[in-house]
């Protein structure tokens, strides 16, 4: 944490080379995050490098009071709904299931990713308050800054995204769940 | 952690993502094409603390003068004429000198002048114009 603070402050000061090794630190995490939320694999590259070029230009409204990676989240969110916005302008309306990007990086299993059923059951905003708190381990409060909500929001959010991705993992056995989550 | 928390945490980790070569030389040359946006605090440029002195005595200086000035040029305070003889001699018409009446002024604002002089060599000193 302290070397990434550092790095930052180097890369304020106009360091290429120390912006560079946070890129190198978050590009996979990140990718990996808009993947779920493009509708193709090539946008997703693409929010990743305006993400990486916003947060570069921008570097000096960052408040080291929060953590780098809530900052970066926020900017890629952003970045992805641009996108996403910009291609129904240009295509219409929208996800074709055999270029989901989403499918294509997950290899075969006999149970479904929990991540593609999420995409099924969720909200976008559900989906990334799921992603944010269980794969960055992020706190309620620094979710709620990423997603621009409030705390209660949140903590509503996740729980309704919990229940739904636990009814899908228990699925088989007998549950009540019919309500849309989300 | 909980068994749906490690279950997400897992299906995650099992997205396989990969930043190509080609990506990664993007987003550098693009980083390298970019000027930071400085922040306006790093624009300011940082004045010496003397010149917040100067700026202010040259203002208290100048409001002096200001108030010197417009006092000189009043016009003498009006005094009523008087029309009867009684009135006359009861009421004699007072016309005050004016030089008289401002002379200390010009002088309290020949010493303000000589004090201004003597500030402002001491700033320009200080921040280093003299050498």
């Amino acid at each position: 944490m302290t070397d990434e603070l550092d790095l930052i402050d180097a890369a304020k000061a106009g360091s290429v080379i120390a912006f560079t090794e946070l890129v190198r630190s978050y590009r996979e995490r990140l990718l990996r995050f808009l993947l779920t939320r493009c509708e193709s694999y090539a946008d997703a590259e693409d929010a990743l490098q305006d993400t990486f070029i916003n947060a570069y230009r921008y570097l000096q409204s960052y408040d080291s009071r929060w953590r780098f990676s809530t900052w970066l989240y926020r900017i890629a969110i952003r970045n992805a709904a641009r996108l996403r916005t910009d291609h129904v302008a240009e295509l219409g309306e929208l996800r074709d299931e055999e270029s989901d990007p989403l499918k294509l990086c997950i290899a075969e299993s006999e149970r479904e990713n929990l991540w593609q059923s999420a995409r099924r059951l969720l909200s976008d905003e559900v989906y990334a308050a799921m992603w944010l708190r269980y794969v960055e381990d992020m706190s309620i409060k620094d979710v709620a800054v990423v997603l621009d909500r409030s705390n209660s929001w949140t903590k509503v959010n996740l729980l309704r995204g919990r229940r739904a991705l636990d009814a899908e993992l228990n699925r088989g056995k007998p549950t009540n769940e019919s309500e849309a989550y989300g | 952690m909980d068994k749906l928390a490690k279950q997400l945490r897992e299906d995650a980790a099992s997205i396989n993502v990969e930043v190509s070569a080609e990506l990664d030389d993007r987003i550098r040359a693009s980083l390298l094409g970019i000027t930071p946006e400085r922040s306006r605090q790093t624009e300011a440029p940082q004045r010496p603390r003397s010149t917040w002195w100067a700026s202010s005595l040259t203002g208290i200086v100048a409001a002096t003068i200001v108030i010197v000035l417009l006092n000189l040029n009043q016009p003498d305070p009006l005094v009523p004429v008087a029309n009867s003889p009684t009135e006359r001699i009861f009421n004699p018409r007072l016309n005050l000198n004016t030089v008289a009446s401002t002379a200390p002024l010009q002088k309290e604002l020949e010493d303000l002048e000589a004090d201004l002089k003597k500030a402002e060599d001491a700033v320009r000193k200080e921040i280093g114009l003299f050498p």
